[in-house]
């Protein structure tokens, strides 16, 4: 009888092969402190106030910063792959559909989660949509990413539904199969949210006209940024999806998706990514020569503070943009999948270092003739606090994977026709 | 911003994002209940039961949805998209009047010819009274031998086709037996008696229709000796060669015989649980 205790079979779709129940809690475990640990920092910045983080006035966005926009930009597979396959009708990407599903929810909870962290005064939550900031993008962001996250928990509720025991209850089935025939409708949202929420994170820093390193112009009210964020956000989520994907089939073994997903995966996102490179490449260029003089500022200063110099820029453009762009649209690199995922990582790695030189940089250059170079080291509660946002997503994962169907015909839901 | 907060004026650019973004949340909120009433309105019409089954059969095995004219051996190849439901399959005339050319062995199982089966491993016996008879046919009770404890509907339940009938646990596992026909409990059983439901059918007995979906004669030999094939593979020890053993008898209680195999899914299938 011991071993019918220590199992969970009967909550694993038939037919799927998974982990006995000790080791897949051995495995979650120390995630499970990670996150115990992030939730006790959380705690004290909560309870304390923001004077349990390096930043300060000047320094208003650090880690957490970096880690909403990096995480909102890689999640963007979720949207990005929902629009592929409802709205452009590619239903050879469908059995990654689910698992972009759960990865947007993982990134857009955490996100938000961290946000909270961030801002304080959790029981003032409710401020943001009546008194907000109406000159802000960070406004229509707030209101972006909640509805956006809702559209993900609707999204995600047809695939936790399907779950083996779940699924014996009428009503749970039923409301799934009905939710999952308005997916499409869901989808359409979330690209519209999604499309505005991510231009916006990116226009947030081009408006910034005190931080000329920041500040760009653009189109009507919209600085260049906006664009840029769109197009990096949606160039990099279908690699980290990639990278997801090829991670979980490292540790399991398994082969969970066709080649051919990763081959169209691969070329979408080389596609975007080489796209993005050039209008990034001609956004620096105008601003290195029009925008930044016009505003008094000799453009290579901004790279004469060390570790900032101009390999940053090189490595944002070059290393982490240009070459994967090229390896992704290399129809041999699809074929080979270690040089394949090199190449996805290699993007998500642009992506989020792009984020951090919008973050940190941004912030820690000087811009008035006494300011002076600032440097940011984030203390340990705010290191914790993203650790456990890491740990939440591992977590997440890790139950999804082994409780839903994620992947495969089994696990794009077979509908029957009919009401 | 809102109308009632101090300062507030409008502006074109609060009446263009104010109205797009209620538009977003309307059009997310009328998703949410749009799924709420069609889930409703499938349960106040019923079709809610019929989908489940419908939705739990098209993720059956394929081995598992044979046609019944393949069991018998009239035709050699031939996967059921009716959802065992053979009242409505178009093909089923054209396929009964070929000669069955399954064998008939004994499989050691009884299976008594005044009776008609169900795939769930349950049997449907017509009375004189016009009511009908629905207990466990031998392999289940094999199988299971004495359940630990039985749920069973109350008397003046209705109960419909390849719908849950009753529950049974065993050592822990919780078993939905399917019903083979539908209509209205009149009485209860039990495993004592050998039977467990008495069932007012809700269509006449006396049109053959009433039972069509429900497999017969040649039919059921070629259906429990494939069902036997797969138990045999199933319960064989662990990492071993999968391998037919020729001869020898179901012994009872085959789950306390047996406890180290997968029964999850030996019940799963056995009892058509996708």
């Amino acid at each position: 009888m011991a071993s019918s205790v220590l199992t969970d079979s009967r909550w694993i779709a038939r037919g799927e092969e998974r982990t006995s129940l000790p080791r897949f809690l051995l495995w979650l475990s120390p995630w499970a402190l990670l996150l115990a640990l992030g939730v006790y920092a959380a705690g004290l910045c909560l309870y304390y106030g923001l004077n349990q983080t390096n930043m300060d006035n000047r320094f208003a966005f650090g880690l957490w910063i970096f880690l909403d926009l990096g995480v909102i930009a890689l999640g963007a597979g979720a949207f990005f792959t929902g629009f592929l396959v409802y709205i452009l009708k590619r239903a050879e990407l469908k059995p990654i559909l689910n698992t972009a599903v759960v990865v947007g929810f993982i990134c857009y909870s955490g996100a938000v989660a961290i946000l909270m962290i961030d801002v304080g005064q959790p029981l003032r939550a409710w401020f943001t949509f009546w008194h907000p900031n109406t000159h802000s993008m960070l406004t229509e962001v707030t209101f972006c990413i909640s509805c956006y996250l809702l559209v993900l928990s609707l999204e995600y509720i047809p695939i936790l539904f399907r779950n083996r025991q779940l699924r014996k209850i009428p009503s749970f089935f039923i409301f799934e199969h009905q939710l999952h025939k308005l997916v499409p409708v869901l989808a359409a949202v979330g690209t519209l949210l999604s499309f505005f929420h991510q231009g916006s994170l990116g226009g947030l820093y081009g408006v910034l006209r005190g931080r000329p390193f920041a500040f760009r112009t653009g189109f009507l009210i919209w600085p260049s940024t906006f664009f840029l964020f769109i197009l990096s956000a949606i160039a990099s989520g279908p690699s980290f999806l990639m990278l997801v994907t090829a991670t979980v089939e490292k540790v399991t073994g398994r082969r969970l998706v066709p080649q051919e997903v990763f081959g169209r995966l691969a070329f979408i996102s080389g596609l975007l990514l080489a796209i993005y490179v050039a209008a990034k490449s001609v956004d620096t260029l105008v601003w290195l020569n029009v925008t930044s003089p016009s505003a008094g500022f000799a453009p290579w200063q901004y790279y004469s503070h060390k570790p900032f110099g101009t390999p940053i820029l090189f490595a944002e453009i070059v290393v982490f943009g240009l070459l994967p762009a090229s390896l992704l649209l290399f129809r041999k690199t699809a074929e080979h999948r270690g040089l394949l995922l090199t190449a996805a990582a290699m993007a998500c790695c642009g992506i989020l270092l792009n984020r951090f030189v919008l973050t940190v940089q941004t912030l820690a250059l000087p811009t008035l003739p006494f300011d002076e170079f600032l440097s940011y080291v984030p203390s340990w509660q705010e290191v914790a606090s993203f650790g456990g946002v890491i740990a939440y997503g591992v977590i997440v994962y890790s139950l999804s994977y082994r409780y839903l169907p994620l992947f495969g015909s089994k696990g794009e839901t077979t509908h029957v026709s009919g009401n | 911003m809102f109308p009632g907060i101090d300062g507030f004026h409008w502006t074109f650019g609060h009446i263009l994002f104010l109205s797009l973004f209620l538009v977003v949340a309307a059009t997310i909120f009328a998703t949410v209940i749009s799924a709420v009433w069609r889930t409703a309105r499938d349960f106040r019409t019923r079709q809610a039961i019929d989908f489940c089954w419908k939705a739990n059969f098209s993720e059956l095995p394929i081995s598992e949805r044979r046609c019944r004219h393949e069991l018998a051996g009239r035709v050699i190849s031939r996967t059921c998209d009716n959802a065992f439901d053979c009242r409505h399959c178009a093909k089923y005339s054209q396929f009964a009047v070929l000669p069955a050319t399954g064998h008939a062995s004994s499989l050691g199982l009884d299976y008594p010819n005044d009776r008609f089966y169900h795939r769930g491993h349950t049997w449907v016996r017509p009375e004189e009274d016009g009511n009908v008879t629905v207990g466990l046919d031998d392999l289940a009770e094999h199988l299971v031998g004495n359940p630990d404890s039985i749920q069973l509907p109350g008397v003046g339940d209705q109960i419909d086709i390849s719908q849950t009938a009753w529950r049974m646990k065993k050592n822990g596992r919780e078993i939905a037996v399917r019903a083979p026909i539908e209509g209205e409990i009149v009485e209860l059983g039990g495993p004592t008696k050998g039977w467990f439901l008495k069932v007012r059918p809700r269509l006449d007995t006396t049109n053959p229709l009433t039972f069509r979906h429900l497999l017969t004669g040649p039919e059921v030999h070629g259906w429990i000796s494939r069902e036997m094939e797969r138990l045999q593979l199933q319960l064989r020890t662990p990492n071993t060669p999968p391998a037919l053993a020729d001869g020898g008898t179901l012994v009872p209680e085959l789950m306390n015989a047996v406890p180290e195999a997968d029964w999850d899914t030996v019940l799963a299938e056995t009892f058509l649980e996708a």
